[in-house]
């Protein structure tokens, strides 16, 4: 298109990009690049950028997301005053889905050089320049391609603008739904409530808030919806943007979570397992290996002892004597007394070590089906003890673990699932130090502390571990927050652990200094708990 | 057990696993004394002729690898072998400086045990890299 006659007169376009010194920016030349001809004016902060607004004869502002978030606040401003619309660029940024910076309506947003050309071409092109962004929302390639469900309604309560994604939900085609009152995917009359009617009439804005919409088949539909109002040039109401997803999906997606969790637990268990299972494994399959080898030597015993028995009752004294010694020969070289020793003794601690296989196969089994539906009288204590167990094989290298208990009352809790939460914490204690020491041949500790609290007992878990900064301390209980190396942790512990103690009407709180240590502060009430 | 057949000492602090061991090595041509800690240990290897030393490597206080580790500076004629469980696995470049002759899995095999075992005593201590 470069050069073409439509676009003879040049267009004008402000680009506020911090930049390097004096070159021009990645996404300036990215417009030159898609043969764009305009006269592009670099500005590289809001005083700039607020001088060539008030020369007065910019078209549009490109905003490049690199911009310090005050000054792109204040120029979004600025643009907003002078009636210009906006295009952020955040090249190299990934799909884009932005219609508000802050507070600021934005006409569309770009994450690639060739984005940025297309939208910049269509709001010259539309004549948006100049236009309010409730109006030229319809018009960029962005929203048309955006994987997440919108409708823009205008000051007059139309549907101004409909996306795919929002017409599938609602049971329609975009352009089908284009000019309708809001009362067609409201119902009528519209209900005041709304959190869309309510943006239109008062300018409230609303997020993550869940609602319903009216679908074309005249079913309600349950959806998670956030909006807000776009404002008009002279500080009126342009119109509100809303955009939504469809609770069953969303449900959909928080059931994966869940998955994920049990599987996160499951995985800590599997490691713990494996090593339990290790010692017992390798010695019963010995021992059977072993046992299999006497018998035969018994085997060769007893051909012996029926080679005798056949000599002596045929009365022949002289074979019966060279049989009994040939037996007795065979007897000593098989050393068959021991042997019929140790074949019990093999026995015996096979059976025991089955026998402490079917347990962890038990403790498992109970992991896996933590939701028995009455809570019990559980013995925190025990709990403690029975969930060392199953991990202390995986750490009892690096750590000197620590037991102090106090004598309990019973808690009314669901067992397992207090002992998944002290799995977590106790994992989470041996992977901090193992963090720190290494392999350096240091050891860690981990103090494992019960006592009667008011109300309730209280369990503490520390270690002197790596330890949390001031910044992660904040996010640790954030699902997915991890600071382990990918496959070793999944950031899902603490903030299972977190909704299971709430759940228990308990509380869990964390103290920590970086290369000291970590509490973790775990309260359940003795009372009848929170609901749940 | 003549006086100089070879002396062979098993460290595992799972006395059902030295016990299992003592019954797949009784045959064979060396002595095997066990211990189940590496303070044991140490106390045999200072006071008798030790020619292989077979630790397992997730102990109590310490790895299997800083003990041998710790073993081949004090005592580098002793052959030395590291035996590991299912999910330990232990990166090969944490092996090589140590000097271990061999990484024994368990659960092991009886017969591959007794052939690996009667190899390091016949190769004699490696030298560490
Ligand atoms: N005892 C602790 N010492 C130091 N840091 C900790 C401790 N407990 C938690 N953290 C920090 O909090 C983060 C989140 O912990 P969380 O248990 O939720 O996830 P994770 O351990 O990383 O992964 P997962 O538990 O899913 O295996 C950890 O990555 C770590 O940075
Ligand atoms: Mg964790």
């Amino acid at each position: 298109m470069s050069g073409s006659s439509e676009h003879a007169a040049v267009a004008r376009v402000l680009l506020a990009s911090p930049g390097t010194q004096g070159g021009i920016p990645d996404c300036g030349r990215a417009l030159q690049g898609h043969g764009l001809a305009l006269s592009l004016e670099v500005v590289r902060d809001a005083p700039a950028c607020a001088r060539a607004l008030a020369a007065g004869d910019s078209q549009l502002l490109v905003l490049d997301a690199g911009c310090a978030s005050d000054e792109a606040g204040e120029m979004l401003g600025l643009a907003q005053e002078a009636g210009l619309a906006v295009v952020v660029a955040a090249l190299g940024s990934g799909p884009l889905e932005l219609a508000y910076w802050g507070s600021q309506p934005v006409a569309a947003c770009a994450s690639t050089g060739a984005e940025l050309a297309a939208a910049v071409r269509d709001l010259l092109d539309s004549g948006g320049a100049a236009e309010i962004p409730g109006s030229v929302l319809p018009s960029t390639a962005i929203l048309r391609g955006l994987n997440v469900a919108l409708l823009a309604i205008d000051a007059a309560g139309r549907i101004s603008h409909c996306n795919e994604p929002a017409a599938r939900i609602l049971g329609t085609r975009a352009e089908a739904l284009q000019g309708l009152p809001l009362a067609s995917c409201l119902g009528s009359p519209v209900p005041e409530a709304h959190p869309v009617a309510q943006s239109l009439s008062r300018g409230d804005s609303f997020e993550g808030y869940e609602t319903t919409l009216l679908r074309a088949d005249g079913r309600n539909i349950a959806v998670g919806l956030s909006c807000a109002p776009i404002p008009g040039p002279g500080g009126d109401r342009a119109g509100v943007v809303a955009v939504f997803n469809e609770l069953r999906e969303a449900r959909r997606m928080r059931g994966d979570v869940l998955q994920r969790e049990k599987m996160a637990s499951i995985g800590q268990l599997a490691a713990g397992v494996a090593h339990e299972i290790n010692n017992p494994m390798g010695f019963i399959h010995a021992n059977l290996a072993q046992t299999a080898e006497y018998a035969s030597e018994l085997r060769q015993i007893w051909s012996r002892v029926e080679a005798l028995q056949k000599v002596a009752l045929a009365g022949d004294p002289v074979q019966s004597r060279v049989a009994a010694q040939e037996l007795a020969a065979a007897a000593e070289e098989v050393d068959v007394s021991f042997v019929l020793g140790d074949l019990a003794k093999a026995i015996r601690e096979s059976q025991e070590g089955s026998e402490r296989i079917r347990h962890i196969v038990q403790d498992l089994r109970d992991f896996s089906h933590p939701d028995s539906s009455e809570r019990e009288a559980a013995d925190v204590n025990q709990c403690l003890d029975s969930t060392a167990n199953i991990v202390w094989p995986m750490m009892k290298h690096l750590v000197v673990l620590q037991k102090n208990y106090a004598d309990l009352p019973p808690v009314p809790a669901y067992p397992m699932q207090i002992k998944q939460v002290l799995m977590n914490l106790l994992v989470n204690a041996y992977q901090a130090i193992e963090q720190r020491v290494g392999r350096s041949g240091e050891m860690g500790t981990i103090e494992v502390e019960t006592r009667v609290a008011p109300e309730g007992v209280e369990i503490r878990v520390s270690d002197d571990g790596v330890g949390i900064s001031e910044e992660h301390l904040q996010r640790i209980f954030d699902p997915f927050f991890t600071t382990k190396r990918v496959g070793s942790g999944m950031g899902l512990g603490l903030s299972t652990s977190f909704k299971i103690v709430e759940r228990h009407g308990g509380t869990l709180s964390v103290e920590s200094e970086e290369n000291v240590g970590t509490t973790m502060r775990l309260f359940l009430p003795t009372g009848p708990a929170a609901p749940g | 057990m003549s006086a100089d057949s070879p002396l062979v000492l098993i460290v595992d602090d799972e006395p059902r696993i030295l016990s299992a061991l003592r019954r797949s090595l009784r045959r064979e041509p060396y002595e095997v004394i066990t211990v189940e800690s590496f303070r044991e240990a140490y106390h045999v290897l200072e006071s008798q002729p030790v020619t292989l030393l077979l630790s397992d490597y997730k102990m109590p206080g310490m790895t299997g690898l800083h003990f041998l580790a710790e073993v081949a500076r004090r005592h580098p004629a002793v052959v030395r072998l590291l035996i590991t469980g299912w999910m330990e696995s232990i990166p090969q470049q944490e092996i090589d400086p140590v000097g271990v002759w061999a990484v024994i899995d368990k659960p092991w095999d009886d017969a591959e045990l007794k052939d690996t075992l009667r190899g390091a005593l016949k190769a004699g201590p490696p030298v560490p890299a």
